[in-house]
C-alpha cells in the first residue's frame, strides 16, 4: 500500500466532536465519565479509551475571538519516537505510513509513553496494554475511510494518496492566509513527516503543539548507539532495564519538547 | 415567510447554499445545530463567500464567521430596520426586480397607518388588529391600483420608507448592542454579494415577534431580488430530520395537510369555508376528504366537510395553550408521540400541574423520558398524582419505512434498517392498531359525531401497516378508477371530486413509481439540484419561485446560475429546474407567466402583507350568497410591516414608542413576570451540537454524554468577575418563575455591551437535560418566559430574564 495523509483542516473544523464519538463506536471504547474542563472541551488528555479528542482555545485579542478548535489524535509520525522506544518490538510502521501497536507483543513498559512528544500513547495499569489511535488500518485496508473521516460533516478531514493530500492542503493553505495570516501546515516536515497534516490558524504553541517535535536524544543515543551492543551482550529484559536508565537521565531534555 | 412569498417553506436547499456569495447567518446556529448545512457552506466558502454571523454569544458558527456583531437577544428587527432604510436610502435595492416581482407599486388603503407603536385597527379590549385598513386600493376591478412611480406616496415603497426611516444606525446601535459601524458593515457587505442567503431557525422564531422577524429577512430579500435565485433565498433551517414533513402534515395548529387552512367553528358548510379562504383551495381540501373518506365523502354530503372537527380560532390551541388548557381541566387524555414537554416547554412547571390533572397520558418514545416520569420527579410526591401514565415503546427512526421531509422540501424515502427491537413499533403501526381497535368500539352507532370515525377510510393494510401506502395516499388517486394519479399536473387537470390526495403539495411523488426513493446524485449543472436525488414538491422544483431568476422577457438574469428560462421555439418554461410558473406554457407576456409568486393572490412578492383576496367577483352573486375570491394572502395578525417591540421581559424600555413598548398583540401565558431591577440580566437558551433537542434520546447515549456531560451557564469575564466566579464554578440562575444551578463557563466569547448606554450583560444556557435519563441535569426551561408570538405561538424562548449569584 502506498503512503497515506488525513488533513485535517481545521478552518472548516466546527468542533462538533463526532469525531471522536465515530472513533469509539468503530473500535468499541467505551465513554468515560468527564466534565465540562474549559471552552467546550470536556475530554482532557488522550487515554486508553480516548484515542481522538477535540481542544477548544479560547483566544481574544483586538476584541476578536478566535475559537480554535482541534481534532487531536496520534500523528502516526514517519520517525516515530514510540516506534524506537518499544522495548517488545510491538511497535511497527505499515507501508503506508500508519504506526500501529501490536496488542499480543505489548507488555506495557511505557517507553512509548514517555518518548512521544506529543502524549499520544497511554497504558492500561491493569491489562499492562499500551493503545492509541490505529488509524482505522482495519477500515483503511478495506478500502473504507477512516471513521473519523467517515462522520466528519463539515469536510474538516480528508484521506487520500500522501502526495495529493499534500498538494491539496498546500492549495487550500494559500487561500486560508489571506483571511488568517498566520495559518500554516503543521506535519509535512515535523517527525519525519506526519500522517496526519494540519492546517492551523495559528502557531503550533497556541495549540498546545510542540514547534519542533523531535525525537527524544536519549533515545537516539540508545537506539542507534547503545542498543545494537546491548542487545548482542544482554538479553531483552536487561535491556529494558537500561533503556530506562537512560530514559531517565535523559528526562529534561525531551520534557521540554512533549506535552502532557 | 408565507405572507411575503406564498409558501412557509425554505426557499432554496441545503445543497444549494454552496452557489452562495455572501451569507447572513442571524438566529441559526448551524454549525451545532445543523451540522449538514456546514458542509455546503464550506464549499461557498472555499470559493470565496462571505458568511455574517449576528448571535447573541460567538458561537462554533461565529468561529467560521468574516463578520461576527453579537446582538441583545429579541432586538433583530431593529438591526434588520437599519439596514432596510440603508437600502432604500442608497438605493442599492434591485429596482427591475422590485417593480416586476413586488407588490412595491401598490397603492395602500389611505386608512393605514403607525401611531406611536400601534397599527390602525387595534382593539385595546381583545389586544387584537382588525385587518381592514392593511388593503389595497382597490379599482373598479376589485382588483389593486398600481401608483406609476415608487415616488407615490400610496404605494407600498412609499410607505416602506416612511416606516424605516426611524430605524438609523444609530438607534439600531441603541437598541441592539451591535456598534452602529458594525450594522454598517454588515449591510454593505450583504448588499454587495450576489447572490445572498438568509439562514435563520429558532434563534429568529422564538420572539414574541418572531413572524415580524422573518418578514424583515423577506424584504430584504424582495428588495435586493435575491428570492427564487440559486444561491438566494431565505433559508428556514428545519431542526429535527422531518420538522418539514410533520408541518406538511398540519402540525400547525390552523392547518389541514399541504397548508390548507383549518376550518373554523363558523364554517357550517363548504361554502363558507370558501368564503372565508377562497375558491383555490376548494379542489385541495376536496381531494383530502376524498382520501379521507373515499366513497363517504361525496357531492350531496359536502365532500364530508361536516366530518371535519373545526377549531375555534380564539383559542389558537398551540403548544404552550394546550397545557395551560389542560391546567383548566379541558383535557382528560394526552397522547405524547416524539415530544419530552417536560423538559421543552417553557415556564415547566405549567407542564408538570398540567399533567397532573389528566385522567390518563400516554408516552411513546423510546426510552422513559421525563414526560413519562413527571409523578416521580424530585419534588414531586407520586401519591399526590391520580393521572394513570402508560408507556409504548416505540421503535426508533432507524426501525421503520417511511418517508421523512427535509428542510429543501425533498421528500426522501427510507427502509427499514433493523427490526424494532423487542416489543417496539412504529408509530404508523400504533395508530393503526389504534384505529382499528377504537373504530371496531362505535360499530353500529348512528351518532353524527362518531360518523367520522365509521366512514373514514383507512386502508393501509392488514396485518403490519404498509407506510408505502400511506405515501400513496399523499400523491393521490383517480377515485373513478382507483389508481395512482401519474403526476401533480394529472392531480390538478381532474374535475373537483374525482381525484384525492392526502396531502396535494405532494401530489405525485409516488405516481411513476415512489420517486421518493430515487437516488441518482448526478449533479450535471453543478448548482446542486440533484434533481433526480428523492421528490421536492411541489412538483419537484428544487428553488422556489425560480421565475424570478429570468428577466421580464424569461432569460435568466444570473448566466452562472441558470434555473430555467422561456423556450420561445417549444413554447414552454424550460431549464435545469422544474419552472415553478403557474402554466408551464404560458409564456412571460401572458398574464400567468409573469408571475414569480404565484402562490400569492398579486402574484408577486409582499414587500407589505397586505389584507387582499384574489378574484372578487365586481357585482354581487344573483343567488345572494356571499361572493367567493379566488386565494387570500397570508396575514400576520400584529401588522403588515415589521415594527420592533421589546421582548416581554426586558431590560430596557423601547426607544421607539416607550408607551407601547412590547408587542401590544403578544400573548402572554407565564404569570410570574420578572423586572430588571431585580432580574437585570438577559437569559438566552439554545441547544448544543452534542444533544438533540430535549435530549430524551441523547441523554441515554453515553458517547454523547461525555462530549457534553452538563448543562452549564455561559457568562462575560465581567459578569464572572462581578460576581466573584471563574471558570469551572457553580452557579445559582433565577428568574421570576424558578432557579436552577449549574457550572459556569466564564468567556470572551460574551461580551458586555451597551443598551442605550447602560451596560448590559447576556447569559447563554443550553437547555436539553431533565432530571431522568443516564445524564440528568438541571432544566432551564424552569427559567424562560411562556410568552407566544400571537401568530405562530411560538414561545419567546430566547429572551427572558434572570439574576445570577455563586452557588
Amino acid at each position: 500500500m502506498t503512503k497515506k495523509m488525513v488533513f485535517v483542516d481545521t478552518s472548516k473544523c466546527t468542533g462538533c466532536k463526532a469525531c471522536s464519538v465515530a472513533c469509539k463506536e468503530w473500535n468499541e471504547l467505551p465513554a468515560e465519565k468527564t466534565q465540562l474542563l474549559t471552552s467546550y472541551q470536556t475530554q482532557k488528555n488522550f487515554t486508553t479509551n480516548t484515542w481522538t479528542y477535540m481542544t477548544f482555545i479560547e483566544k481574544y485579542e483586538n476584541q476578536t475571538m478566535n475559537w480554535l478548535m482541534r481534532k487531536a489524535q496520534c500523528f502516526h509520525c514517519a520517525d516515530p519516537a514510540c516506534l524506537k522506544a518499544c522495548s517488545s518490538a510491538a511497535i511497527t510502521q505499515t507501508e503506508s505510513g500508519y504506526v500501529v501497536i501490536n496488542q499480543d507483543k505489548c507488555i506495557g513498559c511505557g517507553y512509548c509513553v514517555e518518548n512521544c512528544p506529543f502524549g499520544v500513547p497511554k497504558v492500561d495499569p491493569i491489562k499492562k496494554k499500551s493503545s492509541k489511535c490505529t488509524g482505522c488500518i482495519d477500515r483503511v485496508e478495506n478500502n473504507l475511510l477512516p471513521a473519523c473521516v467517515q462522520t466528519c460533516q463539515p469536510g474538516a478531514l480528508a484521506f487520500g494518496e500522501r502526495d495529493a493530500i499534500l498538494a491539496q492542503a498546500k492549495k487550500r493553505l494559500a487561500e486560508v492566509q489571506k483571511t488568517h495570516p498566520k495559518a500554516q501546515l503543521y506535519g509535512e516536515k515535523e517527525m519525519g513527516g506526519l500522517t496526519y497534516l494540519y492546517l492551523l490558524l495559528d502557531s503550533p504553541e497556541v495549540y498546545g503543539l510542540p514547534a519542533n517535535p523531535t525525537v527524544p536524544l536519549s533515545l537516539t543515543l540508545w537506539k542507534d548507539v547503545v542498543r545494537p551492543v546491548g542487545s548482542v551482550a544482554v538479553g531483552g529484559a536487561a535491556a529494558a532495564v537500561v533503556l530506562g536508565v537512560f530514559a531517565n537521565l535523559w528526562r529534561g531534555n525531551y520534557k521540554e519538547g512533549g506535552k502532557d | 415567510m408565507s405572507p411575503s412569498f406564498g409558501r412557509g417553506a425554505m426557499t432554496n436547499s441545503w445543497s444549494d447554499l454552496k452557489n452562495s456569495e455572501v451569507f447572513l447567518i442571524a438566529g441559526s446556529n448551524c454549525a451545532e445545530n445543523h451540522p449538514i448545512a456546514m458542509k455546503w457552506i464550506n464549499r461557498a466558502k472555499e470559493k470565496g463567500a462571505k458568511i455574517i454571523v449576528v448571535d447573541p454569544r460567538f458561537t462554533r458558527t461565529a468561529a467560521k464567521a468574516d463578520i461576527f456583531a453579537q446582538i441583545r437577544p429579541g432586538t433583530d428587527i431593529a438591526y434588520l430596520g437599519a439596514i432596510i432604510n440603508y437600502i432604500l436610502n442608497q438605493k442599492l435595492y434591485d429596482e427591475k426586480y422590485v417593480l416586476n416581482y413586488t407588490n412595491a407599486l401598490l397603492k395602500i388603503s389611505k386608512d393605514y397607518k403607525l401611531d406611536d407603536g400601534i397599527f390602525s385597527g387595534y382593539n385595546e379590549k381583545t389586544r387584537k388588529y382588525a385587518t381592514t385598513s392593511w388593503a389595497y386600493q382597490l379599482g373598479p376591478d376589485n382588483k389593486p391600483l398600481k401608483a406609476e412611480s415608487l415616488e407615490d406616496p400610496d404605494c407600498v415603497f412609499a410607505k416602506l420608507k416612511v416606516h424605516y426611516s426611524r430605524y438609523t444606525f444609530a438607534t439600531a446601535e441603541n437598541i441592539s448592542g451591535i456598534p452602529a459601524a458594525k450594522i454598517k458593515e454588515i449591510a454593505e457587505v450583504f448588499c454587495q454579494g450576489k447572490p445572498g442567503s438568509i439562514l435563520y431557525a429558532l434563534g429568529m422564531t422564538q420572539h414574541t415577534t418572531g413572524v415580524q422577524g422573518i418578514r424583515a429577512y423577506a424584504i430584504i430579500q424582495l428588495l435586493l431580488g435575491n428570492i427564487g435565485k440559486a444561491g438566494g433565498g431565505i433559508n428556514a433551517l428545519r431542526g429535527e430530520p422531518n420538522v418539514q414533513g410533520s408541518t406538511d402534515m398540519a402540525n400547525l395548529v390552523s392547518n389541514l395537510p399541504g397548508y390548507l387552512p383549518y376550518p373554523i367553528n363558523t364554517d357550517k358548510t363548504l361554502q363558507d369555508y370558501l368564503v372565508r379562504n377562497g375558491s383555490f383551495y376548494e379542489k385541495h381540501l376536496v381531494a383530502l376528504l376524498k382520501a379521507w373518506y373515499g366513497a363517504n365523502a361525496t357531492k350531496e354530503n359536502d365532500y364530508g366537510f361536516n366530518y371535519l372537527p373545526k377549531t375555534n380560532p380564539s383559542v389558537n390551541a398551540t403548544m404552550v395553550k394546550i397545557f395551560e388548557m389542560m391546567n383548566k381541566g379541558q383535557f382528560k387524555l394526552l397522547f405524547n408521540v416524539g415530544s419530552n414537554s417536560l423538559v421543552s416547554i417553557p415556564d415547566r412547571k405549567l407542564v408538570r400541574s398540567g399533567l397532573a390533572k389528566l385522567d390518563m397520558l400516554v408516552v411513546s418514545d423510546l426510552f422513559e423520558i421525563e414526560t413519562a416520569q413527571f409523578w416521580r420527579e424530585p419534588g414531586v410526591n407520586p401519591a399526590d398524582i391520580k393521572t394513570e401514565v402508560i408507556m409504548f415503546p416505540a421503535a426508533f427512526v432507524y426501525e421503520k419505512a417511511g418517508s421523512m421531509s427535509n428542510s429543501s422540501r425533498w421528500i426522501q424515502w427510507k427502509e427499514a434498517a433493523i427490526k424494532p427491537l423487542g416489543e417496539s413499533k412504529p408509530d404508523l403501526d400504533l395508530l393503526d392498531h389504534l384505529f382499528k381497535k377504537i373504530r371496531k368500539l362505535y360499530e353500529g352507532s348512528t351518532d353524527v359525531k362518531d360518523a367520522p370515525i365509521l366512514k373514514a377510510r383507512w386502508d393501509y393494510g392488514e396485518g403490519e401497516p404498509s407506510a408505502l401506502k400511506v405515501l400513496q395516499e399523499l400523491s393521490g388517486y383517480d377515485e373513478t378508477t382507483g389508481k395512482l394519479l401519474p403526476t401533480i399536473g394529472d392531480y390538478l387537470k381532474a374535475p373537483i371530486g374525482t381525484a384525492s390526495t392526502g396531502c396535494w403539495i405532494y401530489a405525485g411523488v409516488t405516481g411513476n413509481g415512489n420517486l421518493a426513493a430515487r437516488r441518482k446524485n448526478d449533479d450535471p449543472t453543478g448548482l446542486g439540484l440533484f434533481r433526480e436525488w428523492s421528490f421536492a414538491w411541489p412538483g419537484n422544483v428544487r428553488i422556489l419561485y425560480n421565475r424570478a431568476s429570468c428577466d421580464e422577457a424569461g432569460r435568466p438574469v444570473d448566466a452562472k446560475r441558470q434555473l430555467i428560462w422561456w423556450d420561445s421555439a417549444a413554447k414552454v418554461w424550460a431549464g435545469n429546474d422544474g419552472a415553478d410558473v403557474v402554466d408551464k406554457t404560458k409564456g412571460p407576456d401572458t398574464p400567468e407567466g409573469k408571475q414569480s409568486f404565484r402562490m400569492n393572490p398579486e402574484g408577486v412578492g409582499r414587500l407589505f402583507a397586505a389584507t387582499y383576496m384574489s378574484g372578487l367577483p365586481v357585482a354581487p352573486p344573483t343567488d345572494g350568497l356571499p361572493p367567493i375570491g379566488i386565494r387570500p394572502g397570508g396575514l400576520c395578525v400584529d401588522g403588515p410591516l415589521p415594527e420592533y417591540y421589546e421582548p416581554t421581559e426586558s431590560p430596557s424600555t423601547n426607544i421607539l414608542h416607550p408607551k407601547v413598548s412590547i408587542s401590544p398583540v403578544a400573548l402572554v401565558v407565564s404569570t410570574q413576570l420578572g423586572k430588571s431591577e431585580e432580574y437585570p440580566h438577559v437569559l438566552t437558551t439554545y441547544g448544543v451540537v452534542e444533544h438533540f433537542c430535549a435530549g430524551g434520546i441523547t441523554r441515554n447515549i453515553p458517547w454523547l454524554n461525555e462530549i457534553m456531560p452538563e448543562p452549564f451557564a455561559e457568562i462575560s469575564k465581567n459578569l464572572g468577575e462581578k460576581i466573584g466566579v471563574k471558570e469551572g464554578d457553580m452557579v445559582e440562575v433565577a428568574s421570576a418563575r424558578g432557579k436552577i444551578t449549574v457550572r459556569a463557563l466564564v468567556t470572551d466569547r460574551l461580551q458586555t455591551y451597551k443598551v442605550n448606554g447602560k451596560d448590559t450583560e447576556t447569559i447563554g444556557m443550553p437547555w436539553s437535560w431533565g432530571f431522568a435519563s443516564l445524564s440528568p441535569g438541571p432544566s432551564t426551561n424552569d427559567l424562560t418566559i411562556a410568552a407566544l408570538d400571537p401568530g405562530a405561538g411560538t414561545p419567546e424562548y430566547k429572551v427572558c430574564l434572570v439574576n445570577i449569584r455563586r452557588a
